[in-house]
């Protein structure tokens, strides 16, 4: 099923090449260069502190390569700011769910909106003649966003009050609001149990196809990698180690040396 | 009961985002505002101009800088500078000859110009270091003032302020400022409420939560705090002049002192942050609740009850206030607002009870 979903000549969405990262004297990330083609499911993977974080977020902008350079449809971003970023057409989640908690469920994803907004003081100040009209037809796309993610029931709560399996989904939502071209997902299932984890998967894969995302994932979940991602790459230690079609990929011995260390170790 | 939700029926998006879907709601407000107009025709003027025209000016203070400090998350410890420069600025225009309606713009802008002039210095800090940037605001307004006779009118001076009008009516008789005040406040009040349910409260609210967040769905955090300054300074600044020309009639640097900012401080988070219920409710306990104890502590005394020297009675309730104060941040940091949601809520869901949120 699997190898239908490969689509032989991708065209290039982003290109990170030779990006490099320090922090002080941690090198974090070391010429790391990747290509990541439109419409695919690329998978991001690596023990922990391999510098997964650290790249998606040298790609949004939040620490900005030191060396290299990064493409997003031929255009570099890296050195812009992340709310560039975001108007650009990259939209993220976050790893320790990153939601607005002092709002409910819909004015979270109605934040989502904001790069297509006009907000002002004076719209808000005449909001019937004024701010009404583009509130509601935003909250039209939201809701196309609340239908596709199934979270009718909760739009109301405060995100404060639901399941953390919701939140992320909400999460979700508020960058598929956004309607990015590229969809940066970083551990979406962390802390997930299984029927959750299926939901999720479902949605993403739901939202690549209905939008023709292309999505990048980092996930830990060897199951999921291999289930939806077309390719990976493999980072250990801020080096790029193994890149390819899932299952080679998590297969090489280099990759398995990384994760549970060589045989020889084991005794 | 009569808080019920039941019967309440979105079939818009418009009406779902009405401003009291419940009809309960409606009607509290719709009361008050009732009350509120009718009140110089059954409140003797001691009451309307000692009590509730102070107590209206100093809510619409408080939903100014509760729109900073509640909404976007800035800490602003010199906003009784930024009602100074409304205030100073406006008797300046109005005795210049500028029409009282523009002079309050004028002075909203002033004051909006100078507050966010000190916000774009202070927003490269965070927290306690905004905190000391805003104070040095509050010194150097309060420097500037008293030290530029043209300004203060020389040192130690008083300015009274000039009779005007008001869209043609003179604001001579205590009513008239009344209703001007009252106007003010209901107007801040529907625009802080509106703010609330648009794309601009959110931005601000995004800011507040997650910084980072907000920036990665494309808020421009200088930018968003920046209007938060702005927008928040202009309102303080409006309602500075609305106080002194409406309530004050004569001012001087001391009536816009550190201590002032502290008590609008005080009103946001005994109110609660972020609340338009509690601007209201803060500025009324922050105001009313030392004079009502000193009262009820004389009357205590008077009655024989216990004996008490002046000088005690003088320190009694500002203890009492104090202790208050502190109950409040201990037990219920969400302010007054939180205390009225928790009832209404109580009322929601009775005869069950537990409401979600």
């Amino acid at each position: 099923m699997m190898e239908g979903r490969i689509r032989p000549a991708h065209e290039p969405v982003l290109v990170c090449e030779n990006v490099s990262r320090w922090f002080q004297g941690v090198h974090a990330l070391k010429n790391v260069s990747v290509t990541i083609g439109k419409g695919e499911i690329f998978g991001l993977v690596g023990p922990n502190g391999s510098g997964k974080t650290t790249l998606v977020n040298a790609i949004t902008g939040f620490y900005p390569p030191q060396q290299g350079k990064i493409l997003f449809e031929g255009k570099q971003i890296n050195g812009l700011k992340p709310y560039r970023i975001a108007e650009g057409g990259i939209a993220r989640t976050f790893q320790n769910v990153a939601l607005f908690r002092g709002m409910s469920v819909l004015d979270n994803i109605l934040m989502g909106r904001h790069i297509f907004m006009r907000p002002n003081p004076l719209a808000s100040l005449f909001y019937w003649w004024w701010a009404q009209k583009e509130e509601i037809a935003h909250r039209r796309k939201v809701e196309e966003v609340i239908d596709l993610l199934q979270l009718e029931s909760v739009r109301d709560e405060h995100v404060d009050v639901i399941p953390l399996g919701l939140q992320k989904r909400v999460e979700l939502a508020r960058a598929l609001s956004a309607e990015p071209r590229m969809l940066v997902l970083d551990e979406p299932m962390a802390g997930m149990n299984q029927e959750e984890k299926e939901y999720m998967v479902r949605f993403i894969l739901d939202a690549q196809d209905a939008l023709g995302l292309t999505v990048l994932i980092i996930e830990h979940h060897m199951d999921v990698v291999t289930a939806i991602c077309e390719r990976v790459l493999v980072l250990n230690n801020g080096s790029a180690i193994a890149e390819g079609p899932a299952r080679q990929a998590i297969s090489d011995p280099q990759v398995v040396e990384a994760y549970i260390g060589k045989t020889r170790d084991a005794a | 009961m009569f808080y019920r939700l039941a019967g309440v029926h979105h079939t818009r998006y418009e009406t779902a985002r009405a401003l009291w879907p419940v009809p309960a709601d409606r009607w509290q407000v719709a009361i008050v505002a009732l009350l509120a107009l009718a009140a110089p025709f059954f409140l003797s003027s001691l009451y309307l101009g000692s009590y509730l025209l102070p107590w209206l000016i100093w809510s619409a203070a408080a939903l100014s800088l509760t729109l900073l400090m509640g909404l976007a998350g800035q800490l602003h410890f010199g906003f009784a500078a930024v009602m100074a420069i409304g205030a100073y600025s406006s008797i300046h225009l109005a005795r210049f000859g500028v029409p009282f309606e523009l002079a309050l713009i004028g002075a909203g802008l002033t004051a909006a110009v100078i507050g966010s002039l000190f916000g774009a210095a202070a927003l490269r800090v965070k927290g306690l270091y905004l905190v000391m940037a805003t104070l040095a605001m509050q010194y150097l307004v309060d420097w500037v003032i008293i030290n530029v006779p043209a300004i203060s009118g020389g040192a130690q001076a008083t300015l009274r302020t000039p009779s005007v009008s008001f869209l043609f009516i003179p604001l001579d008789t205590l009513s008239a400022r009344y209703y001007l005040a009252l106007g003010w406040v209901a107007l801040v009040a529907i625009f802080f409420l509106n703010v609330k349910r648009t794309s601009f409260g959110r931005a601000l609210v995004a800011i507040r939560d997650k910084d980072f967040a907000a920036a990665v769905i494309g808020v421009d955090p200088f930018r968003y705090k920046l209007m938060a300054f702005f927008t928040s300074s202009f309102m303080g600044g409006v309602t500075g002049a609305v106080l002194a020309f409406c309530y004050y009639r004569a001012v001087t640097p001391e009536q816009f002192s550190f201590n002032v900012s502290i008590q609008l401080v005080a009103m946001v988070l005994v109110g609660g942050l972020g609340s338009v219920i509690g601007g209201f409710l803060g500025a009324g306990f922050v105001l009313l609740v030392p004079i009502i104890l000193t009262n009820l502590v004389a009357g205590m005394a008077a009655a024989g009850w216990f004996t008490v020297s002046s000088n005690l009675l003088a320190h009694v309730p500002l203890m009492i206030y104090g202790a208050l104060i502190i109950g409040f941040l201990l037990f219920e940091p969400l302010g007054l607002a939180k205390i009225y949601d928790n009832i209404r809520k109580y009322f929601l869901v009775w005869p069950f009870r537990h409401s979600r949120s």
